[in-house]
């Protein structure tokens, strides 16, 4: 089946058959301008920045400037959305260990940090977290889901050979701290075989049928989107004037001979691909692509079917289209190959940081300064944003740091915008206050980290296989969401948590009553806390005394120790029959907690 | 020939002018306009069960029939009337053939499995710049009904079953998503609590001790959503009996053929009769994708096996639906429009000689029954039911998966020409592309009256 879909894939490319133009038929409803961006209040009045002051006890309503990220937040905020208070050291770890390395702190780690007299203990708990095996994970999943790695998408297969290599690739340069920029310079020019390099996947992954001015112009696009924040698909079918004018002032600007250039950069990269015996499965094959650059070709206008209009001069025009980049005209140096070119100018331009770091914002804060990510319109960066100046200067240090993702993440984590707690005490809490940054907005863990959480909590775990690969403890170590290959169960589990497919199903953190059912009576959980080996079964051979049980499953599954309120309510809980049932039923609360599964 | 090849021309010029016409009018003009341009709507049809036969069967071994010497005899090729029938394969079906309306001259977009699948699910080119925004039909028709449910709808709108892999709600709210369930004996395992529902409970109450704010909103607003499901997913659990409607007996399990299909197609059947809310289901059945052995009657997974799993299956649903009482008409077939569709059809006239199977083909058959649909053909196919020689309906063309989901939409009473202002892309987002220019249409000829 594999093979004959390669087959039909071939064919298709030079048949006529081909689907009737879809992607951007219609013009552009008027723009109900994001919700975010209304909320940009045009009265916010300037807040002067209070000098820094001492991190701890400090009481709500006043703000705390701990580095450059809280001036900016501060000058933007208004009256009504007084800061709360700082996050206390419990809150703190569990946020930051979830957000840098996507796993719950262990329970001695809570402890022990807690304990801890050191002023300047923060910072050195983001460094070690940084420095983690488990920080690589994390953010390889993060550059997966960023350039859809995945075995299957709808218009391609990319096989799992290419898919772990490509996954592999992003974690051996996570783990080297390659710079972003040049992370992306490789996933965009890189020639050979795909086993071996990842650009092979990245370019196939851009496949559709049609004829290759599809390929090239979803190349540009994607890689727009992705990298440079700005959804450039429309103009691949027609001009921004007359379309976009209340979408995207900027591209209301563009053309699609622009576009066409763009692409260009793409139009001597040659696909192909060998096919060769499935090694798991004799009745398969699977082929690994790979890519050549040619010293001749163009992009030439003479498409009449595909899924564009068609691609025809207009009159006193040009049939043969080359390379020039859509932000700045800049056209290949004298024997500079087309995609180095454009990967030079892509991650060079300051769009690229900006990108990158409203993304990086983004999985930090829960909300990004320009929503949605792959909605910038560059005529409007002063009013766009919801901090303009921030998202500069976070630009800034990305640039001057070298692209070092760490070096970002650590600066927001730092900050006091970022340690605010999530709990609001200055008074009622609106929503409209979220962008404003005057507490940390909750959000809910992905799919991965649930999974990974509830493991880690009750400490009940089993390998995840991954086709081609080794298996892998932790969800979030899977290389795509086609995986494990078994237990299919914990599959099952994570696509009902909205982990996505990385192809047409977003990621989403979204709830449903089916994902509740899950939670609630999946075994997953309700054989986690009867593990014998597991959280329960360990403290309560440790101890009997009620509260300390009750405070060693809170460290466990919550990452703190109860309340005075919490502790009397679970002590009486646990007093209330058999032990070792009435403890299950603790930890089972607690993982069904929204404390629990938010961030 | 000639009278196909100016059709095709004047639907591709149509269908152009939607295309490049369209965005060379003056926006202004376009956004003014209402969203709605309030069509004329069959609004036949309460339910839908939407059976997407996964892989692509063959539409001139089974709907479209067209015999050859590759014909196998004990396919049996039978006359009904004016249409040709594989009695061999599907016996059972045969006995409804007035109910059903064959369109014969259907035709995907692209041959490509993921790509046509979605396709014919989202109403749009899925690669395209709508393809991760865009939600399933059954999530639109979600979302139209959901002002007329009532307190005692508990089910979700739109139950997938067997169907995993689907696209989802689209950018609409997670609430219009599909509930994807695989039917087994237990029903859906987790309705139950494993350790029983006065554990359940007791551990609930103590939750809600230890968190008392979960309820306050306090925490914000995705996390008062989740509180939402865990609502709902409470009262689902609290209602009794409610995991009857999952579940399958052993009478319903043998008489639908005892396969996975057949028990899909129960629990659609129940879905539906329990009246708890439930207006869209989708079953969908895969294993079609016969590129070789098509004919080989040893293999289970050759034609022969295929139909002999959707035949007794299909045929025992059109069994039931036509036999018990609807909630708005005299049967539930009368309220229920059932769609069989595939995401593209295969190739036609002798077998492939190197695996002895058929290729992907745009052409194909899709079949519609209930929910006030007439019964008979749509469209001719030459002899060898490659091209069109009739289209028999006022579009004068293939019917396309857009014109498929105008007519599920315009049979359930949902708009299909609505064009919705709150999408993220912020072009406006239209449930059928194309529909608001006249390029897509429901098939009104399928319905009496």
């Amino acid at each position: 089946m594999n093979l004959m879909r390669m087959a039909l894939a071939v064919a298709a490319t030079t048949s006529t058959v081909a689907a009737l133009a879809q992607d951007c038929p219609y013009p552009a409803a008027p723009n109900d301008r994001q919700a975010l961006f209304r909320l940009l209040s045009a009265n916010a009045e300037a807040v002067a920045p209070t000098a820094p002051a001492k991190r701890r006890a400090v009481s709500p309503g006043r703000a705390v400037i701990a580095n450059a990220i809280d001036a900016y937040v501060v000058e933007k905020r208004t009256s009504a959305c007084a800061p709360t208070e700082t996050s206390g050291d419990e809150e703190f770890l569990r946020r930051v260990s979830l957000d840098l390395t996507g796993a719950i702190p262990d329970a001695a780690a809570v402890v022990a940090f807690t304990d801890n007299r050191d002023a300047d203990k923060r910072a050195k708990l983001v460094d070690r977290l940084l420095a983690s095996d488990a920080f690589t994970d994390r953010w390889t999943l993060w550059f997966g889901d960023l350039t859809q790695n995945v075995r299957t998408a709808s218009s391609i297969d990319l096989f799992y050979p290419g898919r772990n290599a490509w996954h592999a690739w992003i974690r051996e340069r996570i783990a080297a701290r390659a710079p972003y920029d040049a992370m992306v310079r490789e996933l965009l020019t890189g020639t050979g075989s795909g086993v071996e390099t990842p650009a092979p996947n990245y370019v196939a992954r851009q496949f559709v049928v049609g004829p290759p001015h599809d390929i090239w112009d979803n190349t540009a696009t994607t890689s727009f989107s992705q990298f440079l924040g700005i959804r450039t698909l429309c103009v691949s079918c027609h001009d921004g004037a007359g379309h976009l004018e209340a979408v995207n002032w900027y591209l209301r600007g563009r053309t699609r001979r622009q576009l066409w250039e763009t692409a260009a950069f793409f139009s001597r990269t040659k696909l192909s691909w060998k096919n060769s015996p499935d090694p798991l499965d004799a009745n398969r094959i699977v082929s690994v692509y790979s890519l050549d650059d040619q010293s001749t070709g163009a992009y030439e206008l003479n498409t009449v079917d595909g899924n564009r209009p068609p691609r025809t001069p207009r009159a006193g025009e040009v049939a043969t289209v080359l390379p020039a980049f859509l932000l700045t005209g800049e056209t290949p140096r004298a024997n500079e190959p087309w995609r180095e070119a454009y990967a030079r100018m892509l991650t060079s331009h300051r769009q690229f940081a900006r990108t990158a770091v409203n993304r990086l914002w983004k999985e930090m804060l829960g909300v990004g300064l320009v929503e949605p990510l792959d909605g910038f319109d560059l005529t409007k960066l002063d009013t766009q944003p919801t901090h303009p100046r921030l998202l500069e200067a976070l630009a800034d240090h990305f640039i001057a740091s070298g692209y070092d993702l760490r070096a970002l993440l650590r600066l927001i984590a730092l900050s006091n915008t970022y340690q605010l707690s999530s709990r609001y005490t200055p008074g009622p809490w609106s929503e409209a206050c979220v962008p404003q940054y005057a507490r940390h907005y909750p959000t809910r863990l992905p799919a991965e980290m649930i999974y990974d959480a509830v493991a880690k909590a009750t400490a009940v775990r089993e390998p995840l296989q991954v086709r081609g690969g080794v298996a892998v403890e932790r969800a979030i170590q899977l290389p795509d969401p086609s995986e494990p290959d078994a237990p299919q169960s914990i599959g099952r589990f994570l696509d009902e948590l909205g982990r996505g497919n990385r192809d047409l199903v977003e990621r989403n953190a979204g709830g449903s009553i089916l994902q509740s059912l899950r939670i609630m009576n999946d075994r997953l959980i309700t054989n986690g806390i009867a593990g014998t080996e597991g959280t329960v079964g360990r403290v309560l051979r440790t101890t009997s005394d009620l509260p300390a049980v009750a405070d060693e499953i809170y460290l466990h599954t919550l990452s703190r120790r109860p309340t005075e309120t919490e502790r009397e309510i679970a002590v009486a809980e646990l007093r209330e029959g058999p032990l070792r049932e009435r403890a299950e039923d603790l930890q089972y609360a607690l993982l069904n907690s929204l404390e629990f599964l938010f961030r | 020939m000639k009278a196909q090849e100016l059709t095709r021309r004047r639907f591709l010029r149509a269908a152009g002018s939607g295309i490049v016409a369209s965005y060379l009018l003056e926006p202004a003009t376009l956004w003014a306009s209402a969203t709605s341009l309030a069509p004329p709507l069959q609004s036949s049809a309460r339910n839908c069960i939407f059976i997407f036969l996964s892989g692509a069967p063959s539409q001139v071994d089974l709907w479209d029939l067209k015999e050859g010497a590759w014909t196998p005899s004990d396919f049996e090729p039978t006359s009904y009337g004016d249409v040709r029938w594989p009695r061999g394969l599907l016996p059972k079906t045969a006995e409804h053939l007035s109910r059903l309306h064959i369109v014969r001259t259907a035709a995907a977009w692209a041959a490509v499995h993921e790509l046509g699948r979605a396709w014919a699910q989202v109403t749009r080119n899925p690669a395209g710049v709508e393809g991760s925004i865009a939600p399933h039909i059954g999530s639109v028709v979600a979302l139209e009904t959901a002002a007329a449910r009532r307190p005692s709808d508990v089910l979700p709108s739109f139950i997938a079953l067997d169907s995993s892999a689907i696209p989802g709600s689209g950018y609409l709210s997670a609430q219009h998503a599909p509930f994807r369930i695989t039917p087994s004996r237990e029903g859906l395992p987790t309705l139950l609590h494993s350790d029983g529902g006065e554990r359940f409970r007791r551990r609930w109450r103590l939750l809600e001790k230890l968190e008392p704010q979960r309820r306050a909103g306090t925490l914000g607003k995705s996390a008062a959503d989740m509180s939402d499901f865990v609502d709902q997913a409470r009262d689902l659990m609290a209602v009794a009996g409610i995991n009857e409607h999952f579940r399958f007996g052993e009478d319903d399990h043998a008489r639908y053929g005892a396969t996975g299909f057949g028990d899909s197609l129960v629990v659609a059947r129940n879905l539906l009769e329990a009246d708890l809310g439930t207006r869209f289901v989708q079953v969908t059945m895969g294993d079609w994708d016969h590129h070789s052995n098509i004919y080989l009657k040893a293999w289970d997974g050759s034609l022969y096996g295929m139909c002999a799993r959707f035949d007794p299956a299909f045929a025992a649903l059109l069994d039931d639906l036509s036999s018990r009482p609807g909630v708005s008409r005299a049967t539930m077939l009368d309220e229920t429009l059932i769609v069989v569709s595939a995401e593209f059809g295969r190739t036609v006239g002798p077998l492939s000689n190197s695996q002895r199977g058929r290729d992907h083909f745009l052409r194909q058959s899709i079949v519609f029954a209930g929910g006030g649909v007439r019964g008979g053909l749509l469209g001719k196919t030459d002899a060898t039911g490659a091209n069109a020689v009739e289209y028999g309906w006022s579009a004068g063309r293939e019917v396309r998966p857009e014109d498929v989901t105008a007519t599920i939409y315009s049979a359930m009473g949902v708009d299909y020409t609505m064009r919705r202002t709150d999408d993220p892309l912020g072009r406006g987002f239209e449930y059928v592309p194309g529909a608001r220019q006249g390029v897509y249409q429901p098939v009104h000829e399928l319905f009496t009256a």
